[in-house]
């Protein structure tokens, strides 16, 4: 167990995103911690890959002080034609920038956060989770590279009566997720990819230790109190893990193992409004020009998810598709 | 279990309307197209001194200040004389009014009833000669036009940005329920009784003339319904078709029995509601603002179970309701040619539904959902408003309904209000005025809200709801210059510039102050300096209403003004408040956090440098500003330091305002936030402020946080809006439950959310939540708003394609397309900066 007294625990946090309806069952206050096992070629969130702070311009808030340039201990920013251009190489994330911009067009992303801290930050919006099911969902990144942390901090929740989600992309080592596993409500596992040769390509990461972790949730789910729910996830990616056999053989990889023991499978479709935080952090996208998934593919997916075994009343998809022309009503549109 | 990400937005259209109710409603809409409309008519007395238009009650309206010799010249050239009774001028002002307003409707105005119509009660926009003496003429001229009068007084209120204050009509909630229970004949014997216990004396004094003043009002309604009882009659002899003829009939049938005589069923009491309504808006010349309806699913229910019984379909007692409906939209026909002006945009009838009941069980009932499908099937429609009252134990099956009619709505088509933090303001306020024997924990489930979400008890309270609307922002700028404008005043008129006086206390220079602390004592001084001004403001009409501007009529539906008798004017209502409305709540907040960041706790600048930034609005201090906006804390946010100042500014303002009451009718001050449109026009008078806004950009609405500060979401928001109220007790130390809410009035707080929250049922369910999370950690009242900004740039581009468009902004409602183009921006910008 653990020794320390809680109050010496800090994580790096990302973002603190309160009434999220997409990570979980009700209302939730979804926790984002810095750092991740995986590189997804896709990622939504290539800031959370990184465990260390990390320093972006928002360009359309700078004012043009140049507040910055004077102010970098470390001389790694300068203006050219394209504005602020950092340089990454020499870049510490020290914040002194970000601290001294009056636009916050300078970020740090990445913030330290100590327990006691977070935890009442998050328990503010408690009357909503009580209303809803709802909970605080811990992701990432993957938030069991920080497990001591994420366990003090999902046992502090359940003391407060807080129900509680671990979201993870499944690739940490099997003690941290034993340590974790018995505070966390319910659990959403990402399964991206079933082809292993594919997997390591997209993501950088070993499926079969992943196909292990889900194994072991399994496990822990059948033989304790908690987790008592399991959601799967699978981003439907183009040209990458939208194929359907992909779909279908995840499908037969879920049927085959976990059995009843999985409550919900989601494809959740491609979204491309993290473009410009490629651009901010200075990396180039593959899917930049991507197209997001039609309707139609999407319930097409849908439908060999639903035949591949699986108990069909379980898959769902959601997220935004492509704006196509709307042949009725001109007082229509789509809302993303 | 297919969840599509991309939810569909529909401009909300009427649905299953019948022939009928599709016709009237078409109709409405046609506006100045049509060839009968309820036009005000204006009426003299014949006299050369004679005069019409009570402007008093617009003092709250800035729009029209500019207008008001023009309305006074105009009514007066356009009213038509009527014949007096040979003793008119023997009788005092309150039975001149009593006797002239009455035979305007009964004599004068033509009645008509619109085809297939079932409610009688057309025509009832007047503009009624004051009927003063030619002493009480040059009495009102003094009192309003002499120096110091009350038209100079407010003026320089309002051009001076410390907001507006007039004793304004409307704004409560008659005594209905009793006129159903004992028809006008029982008020009428009421009255009459009580004028023969007066002693000879008192019968020829003040307290008889007031009662033979109602007396004559009281039959009012019975006159009237006698003549439309004969309208009836004649165009059903006239009717070829049978089953238009024999509704006709039972219509007429109606009439000769109310209001006069308690109602029997369902038909004969909307009826009576009706027309006992629409003539409260006759009595005082003012077409709807605020007269609001109250609980009307519980005490119409007992005559639609009447009439169910005895077989009626549901489908007939909901084309009786829309008729009302329909009625109710006619009020806006007051100034159908000259257009809506500010606060009288939005007239707010309101009606309320379900909420507690005595032991704290839930009233919901069958006329409830009844009533709301009505409103589903009638909207958009403006008249009346909505306001449906949530509680901790609120059925799911209610719940439902209004989160699938805000789906299929472009936002709520009602208010909500929260009734455990309603009720703990009510409880404050019998507390803080000694009104235990009138509120109380039996009773205080009765409240309604008024106009928007106005707390206030029923037909016994008046509470002056919008009638005193002061920026809180104008004493962080008194404190910046010790009691000074900080930019002179422009007349746009005459180009002429006054001088900067010391208008407030001398609370010294502020480069002396060494910390936050001594600005907040300045800060605080200048607080009461504004309330008090404010309420020395707010005296002047005050006075003259009680004094030339009796309501005879109106004072028979409330509660205390036969018992006292003495004039609701004359404060003799049993509750008899006048609300002190906060403006700039959050802008106030945000610009004492900014200095203290700035100034005092960062050292980014002095405080001379500051204010040298908001003379020159900002332009060239742009690191400065910026930092203001963006790393100053911010109310809204639920962040722990801001809200904490949030509560103080709360908390010390509402001290102030408890400290005043009114002198020519004892009305105690009572705080509250409201806004209306305040919050933008004022934003053009007001001086940059130091949260980096500048002159000419909005200020805060209500109690909402600042646009765009709202950065946490929307439970972040509401938690921010709950502490500043009072939050909750430790234990049973609350004033209601362990709720605490230091504005009994209530506060309006609007939040707008992205359609994908109801995008489908698993969704929709996170949204029910959210309202009941509200219900323990919000306020006291929200207003939902469901938009997409791009579809309201849409509307801006292409505003005939979108005419029904409804948005609403601080229960302050609109067609989108006919707000200025201000608005329009506010309403998409609040939207662009939402974080869902």
């Amino acid at each position: 167990m653990i020794e320390l007294t809680a109050k010496k625990y800090s994580a790096t946090v990302l973002e603190i995103q309160r009434m999220s309806t997409e990570d979980g069952p009700g209302l939730r206050t979804t926790v984002f911690l810095k750092g991740c096992s995986l590189k997804c070629k896709w990622c939504h969130n290539p800031e959370s890959i990184s465990g260390t702070p990390q320093t972006q311009w928002v360009g359309n808030r700078c004012i043009g002080c140049k507040t910055c340039l004077g102010i970098c201990v470390n001389r790694c920013l300068s203006f050219n034609e394209n504005g602020l251009d950092i340089n990454r190489a020499k870049c510490r994330g020290c914040g002194t920038c970000a601290e001294a911009c009056p636009s916050t067009a300078l970020e740090l992303m990445g913030e330290e956060w100590m327990l006691d801290d977070l935890l009442r930050e998050v328990a503010k919006d408690k009357a909503y989770f009580d209303k809803s099911m709802g909970g605080v969902t811990i992701s990432g990144g993957e938030p069991a590279l920080q497990p001591k942390f994420v366990t003090e901090f999902l046992k502090g929740l359940k003391e407060m009566g807080i129900q509680t989600a671990l979201d993870t992309c499944g690739l940490c080592s099997a003690s941290s997720l034993e340590m974790i596993l018995p505070y966390a409500t319910m659990v959403l596992f990402d399964l991206k990819e079933i082809d292993p040769v594919k997997h390591q390509e997209f993501t950088g990461g070993d499926l079969d230790k992943i196909l292990r972790n889900l194994l072991l949730i399994r496990d822990t789910i059948r033989s304790h109190v908690h987790p008592k729910t399991l959601w799967i996830r699978t981003p439907i990616i183009p040209g990458t893990t939208d194929r359907h056999d992909n779909i279908r053989n995840i499908g037969r990889y879920l049927a085959d193992n976990l059995g009843n023991t999985m409550d919900r499978w989601e494809l959740c479709s491609f979204n491309n409004l993290c473009k410009d935080k490629y651009q901010r952090l200075g990396l180039e996208w593959e899917y930049e020009n991507s197209d997001l998934m039609t309707e139609s593919e999407m319930d097409a997916l849908l439908s060999t998810a639903r035949s591949s075994g699986i108990n069909p009343d379980l898959v769902m998809w959601s997220g935004s598709t492509r704006l196509e022309e709307e042949t009725g009503n001109k007082n229509e549109q789509n809302i993303v | 279990m297919v969840s599509t990400g991309a939810a569909k937005l529909r401009i909300k259209e009427p649905v299953g309307l019948s022939d009928r109710i599709k016709w009237l409603r078409d109709y409405y809409f046609k506006g100045l197209k049509r060839s009968w409309n309820n036009e005000f008519t204006a009426w003299s007395t014949g006299t050369a001194w004679d005069i019409q238009f009570p402007e008093f009650t617009y003092y709250i309206v800035p729009e029209i200040y500019m207008l008001l010799e023009t309305m006074n010249g105009g009514y007066h050239q356009a009213a038509r004389d009527v014949r007096l009774d040979p003793e008119f001028w023997s009788w005092s002002l309150a039975e001149r009014r009593a006797w002239f307003v009455k035979e305007v409707m009964v004599n004068y105005l033509p009645r008509e009833i619109l085809p297939g119509d079932l409610l009688a009660g057309a025509r009832f926009n007047i503009i009624t000669s004051l009927c003063f003496t030619e002493k009480e003429r040059k009495l009102y001229d003094r009192r309003i036009k002499g120096k110091k009068g009350s038209r100079e007084q407010m003026k320089w209120f309002h051009d001076h940005g410390y907001g507006n204050a007039g004793s304004t009509s409307g704004h409560l909630i008659p005594g209905y329920e009793r006129v159903l229970r004992i028809g006008w004949k029982g008020i009428y014997e009421d009255l009459e009784r009580r004028y023969h216990a007066l002693n000879p004396a008192e019968q020829k004094g003040s307290k008889g003339e007031q009662l033979r003043a109602m007396m004559t009002s009281a039959r009012m309604p019975k006159e009237l319904a006698t003549k439309y009882a004969d309208v009836c009659r004649t165009l059903s002899a006239d009717e070829k078709d049978g089953a238009r003829k024999a509704e006709l009939l039972i219509m007429s049938e109606n009439l000769a029995r109310v209001p006069w005589l308690p109602p029997k069923n369902f038909w004969e009491a909307v009826q009576s509601l009706w027309l006992t309504h629409m003539l409260v808006m006759s009595d005082e010349n003012y077409p709807g603002p605020g007269v609001s309806f109250g609980r009307i699913d519980q005490y119409l229910l007992p005559f639609w179970r009447i009439s169910k019984a005895q077989g009626m379909d549901p489908d007939f007692a909901k084309e009786i309701l829309k008729c009302f409906w329909i009625h109710c939209n006619t009020a806006y026909d007051a100034t159908i040619r000259n257009g809506h002006q500010g606060i009288t945009a939005g007239y707010g009838q309101l009606i309320t539904l379900s909420g507690l009941g005595p032991k704290g069980e839930d009233m919901t009932n069958e006329l409830t959902y009844l009533i709301l499908d009505v409103i589903d099937e009638m909207s958009p429609i403006l008249e009346p408003k909505p306001n449906v009252r949530l509680h901790r134990n609120t059925p799911d099956k209610l719940m439902n309904k209004l989160v699938s009619m805000i789906s299929t709505s472009q936002g709520a088509p009602f208010l909500l209000n929260f009734d455990e933090r309603s009720m703990a303001g009510m409880m404050l306020q019998a507390r803080k005025a000694g009104l235990g024997h009138l509120i109380n924990k039996e009773n205080v489930h009765e409240y309604a809200p008024v106009g928007c979400l106005e707390n206030t008890m029923v037909g016994n309270d008046r509470s002056g709801t919008v009638d005193n609307n002061l920026n809180l922002l104008k004493a962080v700028e008194l404190a910046l210059t010790g009691g000074k404008d900080l930019l002179p005043y422009t007349d746009p008129l005459t180009g002429k510039t006054e001088k900067i006086r010391q208008d407030g206390p001398n609370t010294g220079n502020p480069e002396k102050f060494k910390n936050f602390d001594r600005f907040w004592q300045a800060y605080a001084k200048q607080t009461g300096y504004i309330v008090q001004k404010c309420a020395e403001t707010y005296e002047m009409s005050e006075s003259i209403r009680a004094e030339l501007f009796p309501t005879p009529y109106l004072s028979c539906l409330v509660k205390g003004c036969a018992e006292k008798a003495r004039d609701i004017s004359q404060g003799a209502s049993e509750i008899n408040f006048t609300t002190l409305e906060a403006v700039t709540y959050a802008t106030t907040v945000d610009s004492l956090l900014a200095i203290k960041y700035l100034v005092f706790d960062r050292k980014h600048c002095t405080i001379l440098e500051l204010r040298k930034a908001l003379e020159d609005n900002w332009e060239g201090h742009d690191i400065l500003q910026a930092m203001a906006i963006n790393k100053a804390p911010k109310y809204g946010r639920n962040d722990d330091e801001a809200d904490e100042l949030g509560r103080k500014v709360m908390d010390l303002w509402c001290r102030e305002a408890w400290k005043h009451k009114t002198k020519a009718t004892n009305r105690q001050f009572r705080p509250g936030m409201l806004s209306w449109n305040y919050w933008a026009g004022d934003g053009y008078v007001m001086a940059a402020s130091a949260n980096g806004r500048k002159k000419g950009q909005f200020l805060s609405n209500a109690i909402c946080p600042s646009n765009g500060a709202d950065t946490k979401g929307p439970t972040a928001n509401a938690n921010s809006v709950g502490y500043v109220l009072g939050g909750k007790a430790e234990g049973e130390a609350g004033d209601w439950d362990n709720y605490l809410n230091c504005l009994p009035n209530g506060a309006s707080h609007t939040i707008t959310f992205n359609p994908s929250i109801l995008r489908d049922p698993e969704h929709s369910d996170k949204f029910k939540a959210f309202l009941q999370g509200y219900t323990e950690n919000g306020g006291t009242a929200l207003q939902v708003n469901i938009l997409d900004p791009d579809i309201l740039r849409e509307a801006q581009k292409h505003p005939q394609d979108y005419r029904h468009l409804l948005v609403r902004i601080t229960g302050y409602n609109a067609y989108f397309t006919t707000v200025g183009k201000e608005l329009q921006n506010e309403v998409i910008e609040r939207l662009s900066h939402s974080c869902f």
